[in-house]
């Protein structure tokens, strides 16, 4: 079954304002988490429960006058932010959310591209939304954007590798690099977070510091580098640094929800399954939810910590798994 | 409209492919010639692409120009900009007769290659199986007609790793206090 491109553009515009409307509602979300787990009340002026605080943000920072470093190297200071928004929006579109419906003899896929190589294509972009962090960095021309930016290009780099071989278990026991047939697979056999455990583990580890959310959020540490690689940054071009960075929470976790929580599927009762945005949103704010949680109780890393952590042990412990993986499914079969 | 799109998109990939190789080459810059040659790598997936080989596009973005340019953006963005005093900036002229010597001798064996090898192939359209470029196809071609050159590539990346470890080990025998030489290894 395919769908006709006049159905997939209006969708791929859906889901593109979806998400923002998402990030939006995660910075009042993680305000108001943060805010109660610190014993305040958090955002309460700005409409009903301060509903509408991410509204008068956005206005602030598209009012706010973009000032740049005269020494900044022009186009890329620009481009920079652009990029790391760019990728972090396309990454979602390979997300299934739902099992597709047919309305009036058309079908409507749950996502909106299903390649056979989603998984990698996922990581792909990850990897190059990386150069808007260094880049911005870069061309800032500031000691401080500099610092911030060589310490987001070392952590992300080795942390995806910790966070590759994490998903390396689910591909083994899915059997396929296409995130549909692994949520399929999930919906026949069992969530994939029960034998998968470790992976899932290594997975939130590796996406906290992927996402340099805290305790993983050297990249920004303010006592030391002032706000890292978006020091010079301000207004909405800092603006889509933060968004690009809370989208990109927000695939993570709907990846998380993907791989390990069987995706849009209700548990037990699959005539609900039609439903399958409101579970999958469910679920993906639960996750978020729980990355908040972390960044409530956690203290940050100091640096030799976060790299002896990562290489010596998230990567063995991301391979062991892989390579039982690997075992037991031959095993089985 | 399908074969419109398709020679579209190859016209502006193999064009953005040449633009970026030249300007790695003519950029003064090291950091711009990077970002140049993460170009040049991108618009090789989308070639890549059009051939139906979509996990090699993906493997060639996530690898080389995620991970390995990385690394070259962050030592190039580590150093700073020595465009001035590099004893090499100003391109003495040898060095374009050299160059356009080796690019000239690299266009003919290409040239000889496709003639002797793919002469008869060229005049007919390919036929490619709905597998091919598929992870499974590649990772069975890994295993069984290229097991030799994937073993032996893993056994150089091996010593690669271990002698990242050595010199990075090396480094901190000298100075207990230096933790440089231990990022170097890991990454």
């Amino acid at each position: 079954m395919h769908e006709p491109w006049w159905i997939t553009i209006p969708k791929a515009f859906l889901v593109i304002n979806v998400v923002m409307v998402f990030f939006a509602f995660t910075t009042w979300f993680e305000r108001k988490l943060l805010g109660r787990m610190q014993n305040r009340y958090g955002p309460n002026r700005a409409g009903p429960k301060g509903l509408l605080v991410p509204i008068a943000d956005l206005l602030k920072l598209i009012r706010k006058e973009a000032f740049a470093p005269s020494a900044a190297k022009q186009p890329l200071y620009i481009i920079a932010p652009v990029v790391s928004m760019f990728t972090a929006l396309l990454a979602f579109s390979v997300l299934p959310f739902g099992a597709g419906w047919t309305v009036g003899g058309k079908y409507i896929q749950g996502e909106v591209a299903n390649l056979p190589i989603s998984l990698i294509l996922i990581f792909a972009l990850g990897s190059i939304g990386i150069y808007g962090f260094i880049v911005g960095g870069w061309a800032s021309q500031s000691k401080y954007s500099m610092l911030g930016a060589m310490r987001t290009c070392a952590q992300l780099v080795s942390y995806e590798v910790s966070l590759a071989l994490s998903v390396l278990g689910v591909v083994l026991m899915g059997q396929s690099l296409s995130l549909t047939d692994i949520v399929a697979k999930q919906q026949t056999t069992l969530w994939f977070f029960i034998p998968q455990a470790v992976g899932l583990v290594v997975f939130l580890i590796g996406g906290t510091a992927e996402t340099s959310r805290a305790p993983f959020d050297l990249p920004e540490g303010d006592t030391e580098i002032v706000a890292g690689y978006h020091t010079e940054y301000s207004g909405m071009r800092w603006g889509l640094f933060q968004a690009a960075e809370y989208v990109n929470l927000l695939t993570l976790s709907g990846l998380c929800v993907t791989l390990f929580f069987d995706g849009y599927h209700f548990p037990w009762v699959h005539s609900l399954d039609k439903f399958g945005p409101v579970w999958f949103t469910l679920k993906l704010f639960i996750l978020v939810g729980l990355f908040i949680w972390l960044r409530a109780s956690q203290p940050r890393l100091r640096y030799d910590q976060l790299m002896r952590f990562g290489w010596k042990v998230l990567l063995p412990v991301a391979t062991v798994n892989a390579l039982v993986t690997a075992f037991l499914v031959v095993l089985i079969k | 409209m399908a074969n419109f799109l398709v020679w579209a998109v190859w016209v502006v990939a193999a064009f953005a492919c040449l633009a970026s190789a030249l300007a790695v080459v003519s950029f003064r810059n090291p950091f711009y010639s990077a970002l140049s040659l993460i170009g040049n790598l991108a618009s090789l997936a989308v070639l890549f692409l059009l051939l139906s080989g979509e996990f090699v596009a993906a493997g060639q973005v996530l690898v080389y120009g995620g991970a390995v340019m990385v690394m070259f953006l962050f030592v190039i963005a580590y150093l700073g900009d020595r465009s001035e005093d590099s004893p090499w900036s100003g391109g003495p002229s040898w060095q374009i007769v050299g160059a356009v010597l080796a690019g000239g001798a690299i266009l003919a064996e290409v040239c000889v290659v496709v003639g002797l090898k793919a002469g008869d192939f060229l005049s007919k359209p390919a036929r490619v199986d709905r597998s091919f470029g598929s992870p499974e196809a590649i990772g069975k071609l890994f295993l069984t007609d290229h097991l030799l050159a994937f073993e032996i590539t893993s056994i150089v990346l091996l010593v690669a790793a271990v002698g990242g470890v050595v010199l990075g080990s090396h480094a901190r025998q000298h100075d207990p206090l230096d933790r440089t030489g231990e990022v170097d290894a890991r990454a």
